[in-house]
């Protein structure tokens, strides 16, 4: 009724067409109007009752959201039947569509195979509920703990980091006894700029001092344990800018040194970093995009560039830089667009440029995406396999050029032939290739051929032996890459910041020696389709890791901010399998079972994420 | 009253006898209502239901007359104007509820959306509501209208406003106007000064209008009885894991003649206390004054806390609960903690220790030495030890759960209408208590145990025994659903809030309100006494905390800060710190000392309401949780904050 919208007291009714729609949907051909006008209206009115009923109800559940059960009992305390069959435990995920200048509103209903049902796929079980205890306070300060809210919340970094005048001056940061002192400080400068406090307590500093120490000493399990610290802790906000400090002259001192190993930990503490999310790093990337470059790009990494393993540092800071890209890209600072110019820059440079460069360069741009691939390798094929042919056929170049050069070579092939696949059409003929992409298209032609009768392409495998790369890179220095990477990230104590975990899974997890039984059975069947959502989107590592531990059931739905929490969780099951069993058998089907519930929990906020876009 | 509202009243009751076929007893108030007009009617309520809006007024004067009373309110005194502006709100409701009842919906809506939108920001959740009113059969059991429709709203005004309002409704003789007034409007006049807008606006927003002095003239015994003697036991006391010694006749009592340093503390007779026979309260067994000196002994122990020594608080958060969790309390000494779950499940959980056992069965419980000191241990059965333990028989979502002081027994309350009493021995449903017919909002239990009080949407209250299966009393009054009710720390009254925005206090003993505090805006949601027992807190939708002063049911602060419903508050043990928790995720320490001192300081007595304290300078500290809404705070006996929330991972 058009004439109720003017005024908020009164609310809309139900129009008279919708009444009309209902009586014919029960078999009332032609509703009068008149009839239809006191329907709508009393219709209405009951309508609103209920619902303020049904408020009550929610209320008394301490909720904000008004669930389906509220209103059955707002019915019930009427006398009127519930509705059956509208329960769900999670706010309804209400579809927008609009057309024709309509506007609706729906839930969808998906299709259920019942035949899949009675076959055995078990039903999710219900999570358990559980009891965690921590400190909000102690003696009325507020403890950083990961179960704490971060004491500076990372929408207000980010605001700092945009717009530093946005600053509240006189924000008390939660559970912190202000003192006069800061007070006055922000006084005196609040017209200048905002000066950041970087006072350390001595806890910080101690802290401080223990982590880094950790991170670039020789004890793994101990440096694990510091950069799961620095992943996850809540409360590094204060001290990043020192971290950050660290992290540049340490990459500053140690390229010049060759000192690989170092170069390592600290990409790896640069990771940390980037995986904290109560951390907003935008501040301090001036400083760490060239660090990291050059741990991706720098002529020389290692004292013995034909033997050590340099390669998998710049693979893994190329995926940090994409990362970086990824999370911090924004249409003002232009990121991507410049982190794609310095590296199509050192492309340019023809024949200049060192080989090992040359790799950096182009790991780097393969890993921002298939189409930056595309658009700046694919045109230049031809003139690096040229290049590279003379190191590897010719007699007259050092062993380190000819690793180099084979090394690029692996590279290319692996991020070229998966494109050519998409753009070139079947049949390939040899001799086009050998035209094309002079020496390269022999290798290609293959490549190709290959990944057109295989149905997993080849930048699967590859990228399989890539992640354990990641994960192998502090310690296969010298070492090629071998599967005792995955046995080392394993050790890590994976602390993730979900909350959802109890707090005996820790303890669990550190020795955790599962063994997963059911995992291989369902993910089989998914793997196949998975690489062509791999492959369009060239997310990278994290992505790929999923499959390979194939635990994943709703991969689609992926969401890229997410993908880093996932991988966690699939990272200890791939672990898992291949681990020998050394715990009592209770345990482990415990464990099983919460992973489980945690990939559905995950899966859950993922497709909660997906709704949340709509508008609702 | 007018001899024609008396005959309108009349003609209703004669009706109802019609309806139910009591055609004697019609007959004879036939008779006796014509030959006399002195029929006591003051309080036939039902009557008014039926016809107390059937006005012949020509519905074009309502809209007229109501722009008048305003221009009259405006034009007034500045002194009286927010005074006689408290008018507006009810004249117009009633205005509007009689047009609708005549059948002059369209006049009804333009009068509302005309003048609706300016009234007080607190009374549009109540227009809204009326405006969904459009029909007179819409008026028909519905709850708002039927309590504008046979209750006066009461507004307080000093003895000029009244006598300017009279003087003009009577020149002006709008019909329409002086009948809402002589019918539905209740004047609680006073001496003194006219108020001005915030002390009207601190006691006013309630559905009935302010509470009347009257209401609260009655002396409210707020005190602390003297706690009863435990001296005949402080033998066994010294060592703490000795269970009560048995009264056996060849062990001759040992007399304690050195005292107990704990008990010779002795405080002194509060004269505000209630004399210990008031209410009978049951004999405290040996187990009891076992439990009463073990807290006497942790008393002992605690910190007093104060704005120098914030207290700690340990959080308990409750996993994968997302939208399932309803309520959760803990005992007193803080050793377990109940859940109570939308799914009609109950949790119980232990927080120490101490697992939770169950009793032996009954042929394994023959071989129990009952001469044995340690008989109540030695009934549980050691293996059957478990964390965690889940009580199940309702039959729709457990709106609250309450332990008694002795642990044993629980008490919950759900949306099927049923209170149940749960062993913590056998873990199993004793006894359902059906008597409420909705669902049961809150069910705490007393103090001193025995007793037991609930709430419900049947908008009554009532007082249970455990033994008996009906209620006790049954506290009848509030306007609306009563959200919460909590018992005074002397278990001589209990507090109820409710949706019609008003705290009741009620004598346990006669069940009559001795108190009626108005200062809320929106649903109350929480209760909670102060230790002294002169003070209770409020909280509710409004996002504020009230406190009252029970001595005189003056409202003398309101503490702002919470951005949406507090669920939960809770005093120190120590009585100086009051802290409050809700929806937004966060946790308040508000500074309750400094407000007392202040009160204290001030002269107070029954007809001078007090200047309402606000702002800021009373709390102490926020604490943020990490999407965890509050549904629970307690202190232990040592002063430490637990704090019960339940993790929204949906929201993060």
């Amino acid at each position: 009724m058009a004439k109720m919208n003017e005024s908020d007291l009164y609310g809309t009714n139900l129009s008279i067409e919708s009444m009309k729609v209902v009586a014919e949907s029960i078999g009332i051909g032609n509703l009068q109007d008149e009839a239809a006008k006191e329907l709508s209206e009393d219709i209405s009115f009951q309508l609103k009752h209920i619902i303020q009923d049904a408020a009550k109800s929610m209320n008394h559940s301490k909720r904000m959201k008004l669930l389906q059960s509220d209103v059955d009992s707002a019915l019930k305390a009427r006398n009127i039947e519930p509705q059956y069959g509208f329960h769900s435990a999670e706010p309804l995920p209400f579809r927008f569509a609009s057309g024709g200048g309509r506007e609706l509103h729906f839930i969808e209903e998906k299709e259920v195979d019942l035949g899949e049902l009675l076959n055995g796929i078990s039903p999710k079980a219900p999570l358990e509920v559980g009891l965690r205890s921590h400190w909000l306070c102690i003696d009325g300060i507020q403890p950083t703990i990961p179960e704490n809210p971060p004491p500076v919340a990372k929408t207000i970094q980010k605001l700092e980091s945009v717009d530093p005048i946005n600053k509240k001056p006189l924000k008390e940061s939660a559970g912190k006894p202000s003192t006069g002192k800061q007070k006055l400080k922000n006084v005196e400068t609040v017209q200048i700029k905002q000066l950041a406090t970087h006072e350390l307590s001595v806890e910080q500093q101690l802290y401080y001092k223990e982590i880094t120490e950790a991170c670039v000493g020789s004890d793994e399990a101990k440096r694990a344990e510091a950069l799961q610290s620095l992943s996850t802790d809540p409360g590094l906000h204060e001290m990043l800018p020192r971290m950050c400090t660290f992290i540049i002259e340490g990459v500053r001192v140690n390229v010049v040194q060759n000192n690989l190993a170092l170069l390592i930990y600290l990409m790896r503490m640069v990771k940390a970093l980037l995986d904290n999310q109560s951390l907003y790093l935008e501040k301090y990337l001036h400083e760490l995009i060239p660090s990291v470059s050059t741990c991706i790009v720098s002529k020389q990494l290692c004292m013995r560039p034909e033997l050590d393993n340099h390669w998998a540092l710049r693979d893994f800071a190329s995926r940090l830089m994409s990362q970086i890209c990824k999370n911090f890209n924004t249409s003002t600072n232009n990121i991507q667009t410049r982190i794609t110019r310095m590296f199509t820059n050192a492309l340019q440079q023809g024949e200049k440029i060192p080989l090992s460069s040359l790799y950096g360069a182009l790991q780097g741009l393969s890993e921002l995406g298939t189409e930056v691939t595309r658009i700046f390798i694919l045109p230049k094929i031809r003139s690096f396999g040229a290049r590279i042919e003379t190191h590897l056929e010719g007699n007259l170049t050092t062993n380190t050029d000819k690793t180099a050069s084979g090394h690029i070579k692996q590279l290319l092939i692996k991020i070229i032939a998966p494109i050519i696949k998409t753009i070139r059409n079947p049949p390939d003929s040899l001799e086009e290739y050998k035209q094309e992409f002079g020496y390269l298209g022999i290798s290609l032609h293959a490549a190709v051929v290959k990944a057109r009768t295989q149905p997993t392409p080849v930048s699967t495998a590859a990228s399989v032996v890539s992640t354990s790369a990641i994960t192998s890179v502090g310690q296969s220095i010298a070492r090629p890459m071998t599967s005792s990477g995955i046995v080392q990230q394993g050790n890590q104590p994976t602390r993730t910041i979900v909350m959802s975990q109890q707090s005996q899974r820790i303890s669990v997890q550190q020795n955790s020696q599962q063994k997963v039984v059911f995992m291989p059975q369902r993910s089989l069947p998914n793997t196949a389709s998975h690489p062509q959502f791999s492959q369009s989107n060239s997310a990278g590592t994290t992505v790929v890791k999923l499959v390979s531990s194939g635990q994943t059931v709703n991969q689609p739905k992926l969401i890229q901010s997410q993908s880093q929490k996932l991988v966690v969780m699939s990272n200890q099951s791939a672990f898992s399998t291949h681990s020998p069993l050394s715990q009592g058998q209770s345990n482990i089907v415990k464990q099983n079972f919460i992973n489980q519930q945690q990939m559905q929990q995950m899966q859950q906020l993922q497709t909660q994420k997906s709704i949340d876009d709509l508008p609702i | 009253m007018s001899n024609g509202l008396d005959k309108n009243q009349l003609t209703a009751v004669l009706q109802v006898l019609k309806k139910y076929n009591l055609k004697e007893t019609e007959e004879q108030l036939r008779k006796e209502a014509n030959l006399t007009d002195q029929v006591d009617q003051q309080d036939s309520d039902v009557s008014s239901v039926l016809t107390g809006y059937k006005s012949d007024g020509d519905p074009e004067t309502y809209e007229g007359s109501y722009i008048e009373l305003k221009r009259f309110v405006e034009n007034s005194l500045d002194i009286y104007k927010h005074e006689l502006g408290m008018i507006l709100y009810p004249v117009l409701v009633h205005m509007y509820l009689e047009l609708v009842y005549n059948g002059h919906t369209d006049k009804a809506i333009s009068l509302m959306k005309k003048f609706g939108p300016e009234q007080d920001i607190y009374y549009q959740d109540d227009l809204k509501k009326l405006a969904m009113v459009t029909r007179r059969d819409h008026m028909n059991g519905n709850e708002l209208t039927d309590t504008f429709k046979s209750n006066q709203f009461i507004i307080r005004m000093s003895r000029d406003t009244l006598s300017l309002l009279k003087r003009h409704v009577h020149d002006k003789k709008a019909s329409v106007l002086l009948n809402i007034v002589q019918e539905h409007l209740y004047f609680d006049m006073y001496e003194g000064v006219a108020r001005n807008k915030t002390q009207i606006d601190a006691t006013s927003g309630a559905v009935g209008g302010e509470a009347k002095r009257q209401d609260n003239k009655i002396k409210v015994y707020y005190g602390i009885p003297k706690a009863p003697d435990i001296q005949i036991l402080s033998a066994p006391v010294e060592d703490e894991e000795e269970p009560a010694e048995q009264e056996s006749p060849d062990k001759p009592k040992k007399k304690k003649s050195k005292k107990d340093p704990l008990l010779s503390k002795k405080t002194k007779s509060d004269p505000n206390a209630p004399p210990p026979d008031r209410i009978p309260i049951p004999d405290l067994k040996d187990n009891d004054k076992m439990e009463k000196l073990r807290a006497l002994r942790e008393t002992s122990k605690r910190t007093n806390l104060g704005p120098e020594n914030l207290p700690s608080c340990c959080a308990y958060t409750l996993l994968n609960a997302n939208y399932n969790v309803c309520c959760a309390e803990i005992t007193e000494d803080s050793s377990m903690l109940a859940v109570g779950f939308n799914d009609s499940i109950i949790k119980v959980f232990t927080l120490v220790p101490q697992k939770l056992k169950s009793m032996k069965s009954a042929d394994k419980l023959q071989e129990v030495n009952i001469e044995a000191e340690d008989v109540l241990v030695r009934m549980m059965d050691e293996r059957s030890g478990e964390s965690a333990r889940s009580l199940c028989g309702h039959n729709g979502p457990v709106y609250s759960v309450s332990f008694s002081p002795d642990r044993s027994l629980l008490l919950s309350c759900s949306e099927d209408s049923t209170i149940r009493l749960w062993s913590l021995q056998i873990w199993t449903c004793l006894v359902v208590y059906k008597g409420h017919m909705f669902p049961v909002w809150d069910v705490k239990f007393s103090p001193v145990g025995y007793y037991f009080a609930s709430c419900s949407y049947d908008r009554t209250a009532r007082l249970w025994a455990t033994d008996h299966y009906q209620p006790l009393r049954i506290f009848a009054g509030h306007f609306s659903d009563v959200d919460c009710i909590q018992f005074h720390p002397n278990s001589n009254y209990v507090a109820t809030g409710s949706s019609d925005r008003r705290v009741c206090l009620w004598d346990i003993t006669t069940g009559n309100h001795v108190r009626l505090m108005t200062g809320h805006k929106q649903p109350i949601q929480s209760l909670a006494f102060s230790i002294c027992g002169r003070f209770l807190a409020s909280a509710g939708t409004d996002c504020r905390v009230l406190i009252w002063d029970l001595s005189h049911g003056h409202l003398v602060a309101e503490l702002t800060g919470h951005s949406k419903t507090i669920h939960c508050l809770a005093f120190s043990r120590c009585g100086n710190i009051l802290v409050s928790g809700g929806l937004d995720c966060s946790v308040k320490v508000w500074n309750f000392t400094k407000l007392t001192e202040e009160i204290s300081s001030e002269d107070v007595n029954i007809s001078h309401n007090p200047d309402v304290k606000t702002g800021d300078d009373y709390l102490l500290r926020t604490f943020q949780t990490k999407n965890s809404p509050l549904i629970n705070l307690h202190f232990t006996r040592r002063n430490l904050m637990l704090a019960v929330a339940v993790f929204d991972g949906i929201a993060s």
